[in-house]
C-alpha cells in the first residue's frame, strides 16, 4: 500500500507558516527600502546603522542582564515553590499558596505593570533595572513553578528514598538524583522564563526607570519614530546567534560520553 | 544530556556575572540628564557634543505613545529630567501640575523660535514648555495616477479614487479634517459642528479603502493606495523612495502636531535640562536635528541653514495663508467624550 502524502504536506505547510515570516524579515533586513514595500536592491545600510546606534546596544544589554538574572532567580524560587506545592498538596496553606502562584498567570499584564509601579513608588524605590528584574522574577516564578510541578506529578519519590537508604546525604541526593531527574522540567521552565522576560513589554514599560530601556520598549518606540529595518537587522543577528548556539550545544552534547 | 545541562547552566551564570560586572563598571560619577522621548528624536552626534561640552552624560529612554508616558508619570515614576510629549498632552500635564515652569533667563536662544509659529501654539508665552518639533497633517498622492489635484479636503469626495484612499484611524485627525473642511476649529467643543463633521466623515468613508495609521506609507509607495491622509514627516521619508509622491496641504487649514520640551516636576537636574533646551534651540543644532528627524524645528534662524530641497518643500514649510488657518491639536477636556461618541458612531455605521 502506498503511504499517504497528506502528513508530509501538512508538515511542510506548518513549517512554512512558522518560518516564512522570519524569512521575510531576514530578506527585508538586506532591503535598501525603508518601508519594505518593494525590493530596492541589496544593501547593508541597516546593519551599519545598527552598529552605529549605541542606544540599541544598551537596550540589548539591559534586556540580557534582566533575562539571565530573572531566569536564574525564578528557577530557584519557582522550583522550591513547586516542591512545597507537590509535597504538601493537601494542606490548606498550600492550596492558597497554589492560588497565589497561579494568579499571576491570569491577571492581565497591564494590571500587574501598573500595580507594581505604584508599589515601587509607594516604597520610594528608584525605578531602574532592579525594579524590572524584580517584576520579571514575579511573573516568571509562576511559569517555572507550573512547569516543574507538572514534571513532579509523575516523579517517583522512591528513588530519592533509595538513594538515602544507600547512604547518600541530602546534598548528594539532590545533585545526583533529583537534579538529573528534574533537568528537562528545569530546562523547559528556564527557557520559558527567559523568553517571557526578554520579550515582555507591558510590565517592563511601567517599571522601567531612567537608563533602563529594554529592547522591546525601544522597538515599540522605533515603530512609530525611527527606522524599523534596523530591527530586522538586529533580529537577523539574534537569529544567527540563537541558531548557532543551538547547533553548538547539540554538538557538545553529542561529544560527551553518556553517564559522565 | 546531564553534563550538557550543567554546562549550559554554568555558562549562563558566567555570562550574567560578566554582564553585571560590565554594567557596574559603566556607572561613573558624572552628572546625568535623563531624557524621556520618542526613538531617534535627537541626532546622536549632537548628543555627544553636548555631553563633551558640559561634562555630563545623557541617558535616553523611549516611549511609544503620549498616553502610556502620561500613565507612567502620573502613577509616580520619577527620575526623568526632560520629556517630549505632544502639545495636547502638555496642556493636560500642566493642568495637573506635573510640569515645572520654564526659567526664561536660562534659555537665551528662545528668541530663535519662529514667532509666526508661536502665534498658533497652545503655550504661547513658553511658560511651561518650549516647542521642539512640528509635523503637519496633509494629503499625499501619486502624481502620475491622480490628475488635477486641488489642495482641499474635498479630495476625499472624489469618486474616481474610490477604494484607493485612506484616512487616519484617529478621531482627532479625521474629525479635525472634517471640521476644517466646514470652516470650523478642529478643537471645537460645539456638538452641532461635530454632528455636521460626522456627516462629512460618513460621506468620505464610503470612498475610503480603510482608516489607517501605519500601512499607508508602504501602501502609497507601492501604489496600493493613490491618495492618503498622512504626516509630513512620514511622507518625506517615503518620497525619498518614490519620487512620484507629492504632498499637499489643504487650503482650509490643517492640524499641526507639535512635540514640546518640558521639565517634569520630579526632575533632579533642572538646570542642566534648561541648558540642554537652550542647546537644542541653537540655530545650527536645530537645522541638524531637522535634517536628521525629517520634522521641522520651528527655529527661524535655522531655516536658511537647511539644504535647498528641504527649504522649498511644502511638507516642511507651509504657505503663510494656510498656516494662519491651521491649528495645533489641544487637549479637549470634557469635550473628549463628545468626540469619542461621534467617532464610535462613525466606526459603527455601515
Amino acid at each position: 500500500m502506498k503511504r499517504s502524502r497528506f502528513p508530509l504536506i501538512v508538515t511542510l505547510l506548518v513549517l512554512l507558516f512558522f518560518y516564512l515570516p522570519i524569512m521575510v524579515l531576514v530578506i527585508n533586513s538586506f532591503n535598501a527600502s525603508r518601508f519594505g514595500s518593494g525590493w530596492e536592491g541589496f544593501s547593508l545600510i541597516w546593519y551599519r546603522r545598527l552598529f552605529d546606534s549605541p542606544e540599541i546596544w544598551r537596550a540589548v544589554q539591559n534586556s540580557l542582564v534582566i533575562a539571565f538574572g530573572a531566569t536564574l532567580l525564578s528557577l530557584l524560587l519557582g522550583t522550591t515553590a513547586a516542591f512545597a506545592l507537590h509535597k504538601y498538596a493537601r494542606s490548606r496553606l498550600q492550596r492558597s499558596h497554589y492560588l497565589l502562584i497561579y494568579t499571576p498567570l491570569v491577571v492581565p499584564e497591564i494590571l500587574t505593570g501598573i500595580s507594581l509601579l505604584m508599589f515601587f513608588v509607594a516604597l520610594g524605590w528608584e525605578l531602574g533595572l532592579w525594579t524590572i528584574f524584580l517584576s520579571h522574577v514575579t511573573f516568571c516564578i509562576s511559569y517555572v513553578a507550573m512547569v516543574v510541578l507538572a514534571r513532579l506529578q509523575d516523579f517517583d519519590y522512591s528513588i530519592v528514598e533509595a538513594s538515602q537508604d544507600l547512604g547518600a546525604d541530602w546534598l548528594t541526593t539532590a545533585r545526583k538524583v533529583l537534579l538529573p531527574m528534574l533537568a528537562p522540567g528545569l530546562t523547559a521552565g528556564g527557557l520559558l522564563a527567559f523568553t517571557l522576560s526578554i520579550d515582555d513589554f507591558v510590565i517592563s514599560f511601567f517599571v522601567a526607570g531612567p537608563g533602563s530601556t529594554t529592547l522591546p520598549i525601544r522597538i515599540y518606540s522605533m515603530i512609530k519614530h525611527g527606522s524599523p529595518p534596523m530591527i530586522n537587522a538586529l533580529s537577523t543577528l539574534l537569529l544567527v546567534i540563537t541558531f548557532s548556539a543551538v547547533v553548538v550545544s547539540q554538538r557538545v552534547g553529542e561529544g560527551t560520553p553518556p553517564g559522565s | 544530556m546531564k553534563n550538557n545541562w550543567r554546562n549550559s547552566c554554568f555558562s549562563a551564570f558566567t555570562m550574567v556575572l560578566l554582564l553585571s560586572l560590565f554594567f557596574v563598571s559603566c556607572g561613573q560619577k558624572k552628572r546625568e540628564l535623563n531624557v524621556y522621548t520618542w526613538a531617534d528624536y535627537f541626532k546622536p552626534e549632537l548628543i555627544e557634543r553636548f555631553e563633551r561640552e558640559n561634562n555630563c552624560r545623557i541617558v535616553i529612554d523611549t516611549f511609544d505613545s503620549n498616553e502610556a508616558m502620561y500613565a507612567k508619570l502620573k502613577a509616580g515614576a520619577k527620575g526623568y529630567d526632560l520629556v517630549t510629549p505632544s502639545s495636547y498632552m502638555v496642556s493636560l500635564m500642566d493642568q495637573q501640575g506635573m510640569v515645572r515652569k520654564i526659567r526664561p533667563e536660562l534659555i537665551p536662544n528662545r528668541k530663535n523660535i519662529d514667532p509666526e509659529f508661536l502665534k498658533i501654539t497652545i503655550d504661547k508665552s513658553m511658560d511651561h514648555s518650549v516647542p521642539y518639533m512640528i509635523t503637519v497633517t496633509g494629503i499625499a498622492y501619486l502624481k502620475s495616477r491622480v490628475a488635477d489635484v486641488r489642495p482641499t479636503w474635498a479630495l476625499f469626495d472624489r469618486q474616481d479614487l474610490k477604494g484607493r484612499m485612506t484616512m487616519f484611524n484617529d478621531m482627532r485627525e479625521t474629525l479635525g479634517a472634517a471640521l476644517k473642511s466646514l470652516g470650523y476649529s478642529l478643537n471645537s467643543h460645539n456638538p452641532e459642528e461635530l454632528d455636521k463633521a460626522k456627516e462629512v466623515v460618513l460621506r468620505w468613508r464610503k470612498n475610503l479603502a480603510k482608516f489607517e495609521n501605519e500601512q499607508y506609507k508602504s501602501g502609497l509607495a507601492s501604489g496600493e493606495f493613490l491618495l492618503v491622509h498622512g504626516y509630513s514627516g512620514d511622507i518625506l521619508q517615503v518620497q525619498k523612495e518614490n519620487p512620484d509622491i507629492a504632498f499637499t496641504i489643504p487650503e482650509e487649514g490643517t492640524a499641526i502636531s507639535c512635540d514640546d520640551l518640558v521639565i517634569p516636576l520630579g526632575a533632579a537636574q533642572e538646570e542642566l535640562a534648561h541648558k540642554f533646551i537652550n542647546f537644542l534651540l541653537d540655530a545650527k543644532v536645530a537645522a541638524e536635528n531637522t535634517e536628521f528627524v525629517g520634522y521641522l524645528c520651528p527655529n527661524r534662524l535655522s531655516y536658511e541653514l537647511l539644504p535647498r530641497e528641504m527649504r522649498e518643500n511644502p511638507a516642511l514649510f507651509m504657505e503663510p495663508s494656510v498656516r494662519s488657518k491651521s491649528e495645533v491639536l489641544d487637549d479637549l477636556g470634557r469635550a473628549n467624550e463628545l468626540y469619542i461618541r461621534v467617532w464610535d458612531q462613525i466606526k459603527a455605521a455601515e
